[in-house]
């Protein structure tokens, strides 16, 4: 964390705010676009200077930025690095920019071979980095509202944090302290498998109440026990290439960072 | 001890639920499991049940709960006392958890005067239910919590056609005023004591000693991390354990800003030993930052922590911590026979 700090609305004044989207769906600038009355109530105590999604204005005088995606392309990098120069605090957004999220996936295949099922023909003219990428792998990143999409009700609690000059906070316990919660029947009692033991909660364990299980979309918690978490998804019948592939649609990015953490282990 | 039929137990609960201003709750099945939630009528009663994903705990000690509120008017904060004092009739309490209740009374009453805790504690009805079903998991006959004599307000044991009902407490008497009973025969007083006794045989777990030697098994074993870490080398750090426990009581309490900052609530939810941040403190430093130390604790609390500060044991054998964990590292039960076995090889 920096020592980042934005005009809070206890100085008079309303911070400016700045909405920007790299590689991703948009899908957690529109939760933002989705509070509706809410939105009334947000624009009394920040300032929105650039919003493309949801308005033609556009500022480069701004004190916080949410940044929506991941890092695909050189074009993105410098882009980012503008932004972090022009903002005092940079929020990643979704679970893209937190930690490249669903783009990571196509970290582990073959670059060539993804541009052509992506882009067929075309995949030529293409000039993404084979490798998808958080904010945070190239800008200092001051805070993180995961999840795909976000939470409607965190991202106002982080701007709420900000303008009134606290820092916004996450939770780091699993997803299975609010399934237990609202006493959902266990995904592993239905003989399916849930990422929801490591994953990070504060979703009100939104899709196992809805009668799926967690796909690991907040990313894991700080401290994942995923080698006891592995020997689980074994005794529950599911093979080697099984279980990577259920940490793959989120994880790929943290899973290879915290090898490298720790010495090249996966 | 009263004898009420069948049908008339069933009229008083749907008398409760039409007349009595709280919400009647009870036992009922949900999916492949069963849960304490609100009776539309006294037909979705499932009292012959083996146990329920959570305690009634949730009733007197919500999940989450407003303690207060804020607003700020010119310099002055005013605040308001927010939780909700309401109470509810419980139908289907088995003795565990009528003892966890218990347990949870003597801390958050006698000891905190937790006042959120005391007003719903106090407003509400438990109507216990004599076990039917024994849970794979549960070795209440072991902590000795299979079957109680005090805790409830009434105690029902089903007889067939009708039930035996015990009074526990004054109110229990006046629930049932305007209902038909008649005084049990003493076959009948028999039968139920005969049910009590059988009881025991259908427990597959048993805890090898008897509970009030844990306290000295657990201080004896605080240093031996290797039999710890062991079981944290297994254990997700989850805190299901925790969740699901009923006499589990922490809490923690966050303060939520409205956004222009002048105005908010302050609320509390249920916290666990097990879960990293619990024991973080200022400074950002973790008094547990293992998971061996935050295992170890869970099970020092239960046996010999809570023992020396309130009289109890704190583990009532129901058995949910098996059952919810996924790693199946949580078993009090297995956990304490082999301390106990380690010690005495």
């Amino acid at each position: 964390m920096s020592d980042a700090s934005a005009p809070s609305v206890s100085d008079g004044r309303r911070p400016r705010v700045a909405f920007f989207d790299f590689t991703g769906c948009e899908g957690d600038q529109l939760q933002v676009i989705n509070l509706e009355d809410r939105l009334l109530d947000l624009v009394e105590v920040v300032e929105v200077v650039s919003f493309r999604e949801a308005m033609t204005e556009h500022g480069d005088d701004y004190e916080i930025a949410f940044v929506e995606g991941g890092v695909a392309t050189a074009h993105d990098e410098r882009r980012l690095t503008r932004i972090r120069e022009n903002a005092d605090i940079v929020v990643a957004l979704g679970s893209c920019a937190a930690f490249a999220g669903i783009n990571a996936l196509r970290n582990d295949q073959e670059f060539e071979t993804v541009k052509e099922r992506v882009y067929g023909e075309d995949s030529d003219s293409i000039t993404s980095y084979p490798i998808a990428r958080p904010i945070d792998d190239v800008i200092e990143v001051d805070y993180e509202i995961p999840g795909c999409p976000i939470d409607r009700e965190e991202f106002v609690g982080a701007v709420t944090a900000l303008v009134n000059g606290a820092e916004p906070s996450i939770p780091n316990y699993p997803v299975c302290v609010e399934c237990k919660f609202e006493e959902n029947t266990c995904a592993f009692e239905r003989g399916e498998t849930c990422l929801g033991p490591i994953t990070r909660g504060g979703c009100s364990a939104t899709c196992v109440s809805a009668g799926t299980h967690c796909w690991g979309c907040r990313g894991m918690v700080d401290d994942p026990n995923e080698g006891a978490y592995t020997d689980v998804l074994e005794d529950h019948g599911l093979t080697t290439e099984e279980i990577i592939e259920e940490y793959q649609l989120y994880w790929n990015w943290q899973r290879d960072s915290r090898a490298v953490a720790d010495g090249g282990n996966r | 001890m009263k004898v009420i039929d069948r049908s008339d137990l069933d009229a008083l609960i749907e008398e409760l639920i039409a007349s009595d201003p709280r919400d009647v709750v009870g036992v009922q099945e949900d999916g492949e499991q069963y849960v304490f939630d609100h009776l539309e009528s006294a037909d979705e009663l499932t009292l012959d049940y083996d146990l329920t994903a959570l305690s009634p705990k949730k009733y007197v000690m919500p999940q989450r709960e407003t303690l207060l509120t804020y607003d700020r008017t010119d310099d002055e904060y005013e605040m308001r006392a927010e939780a909700d004092p309401t109470g509810h009739i419980v139908v289907g309490v088995h003795p565990y958890d009528l003892a966890a209740i218990e347990h949870l009374d003597k801390i958050f009453i006698d000891t905190l005067q937790d006042e959120p805790y005391r007003r719903k504690r106090e407003n509400s009805v438990l109507i216990g239910v004599t076990m039917q079903d024994v849970a794979d998991n549960c070795f209440a006959a072991s902590m000795g919590t299979a079957t109680v004599d005090s805790g409830y307000d009434l105690m029902v044991t089903d007889l067939g056609d009708t039930f035996a009902v015990d009074i526990g407490t004054f109110e229990g008497d006046r629930l049932l005023e305007s209902t038909k009973t008649r005084n049990a025969t003493a076959e009948e007083i028999e039968r139920v004591a005969e049910i009590e006794a059988d009881l025991k045989d259908g427990f597959d777990r048993e805890l090898a000693f008897p509970p009030a030697e844990l306290p000295t098994l657990l201080e004896a074993s605080y240093d031996d991390m290797d039999f710890w870490e062991d079981y944290a080398e297994q254990c997700l750090s989850c805190g299901t354990c925790n969740v699901v426990c009923p006499t589990c009581f922490c809490f923690s309490v966050d303060m939520v800003r409205d956004l222009d900052g002048d105005s908010g609530r302050q609320e509390r939810r249920w916290d666990g030993c097990l879960l990293e941040d619990f024991a973080t403190v200022a400074q950002g430093e973790n008094f547990r930052e293992e998971v061996a130390q935050r295992h170890r604790h869970r099970f020092m609390r239960k046996g010999w922590y809570i023992y020396e500060r309130y009289g109890d044991v704190a583990c009532v054998g129901c058995g949910r911590c098996t059952r919810h964990c996924v790693a199946d590292v949580a078993d009090p039960c297995e956990v304490y026979n082999e301390l106990r076995e380690a010690q005495h090889a």
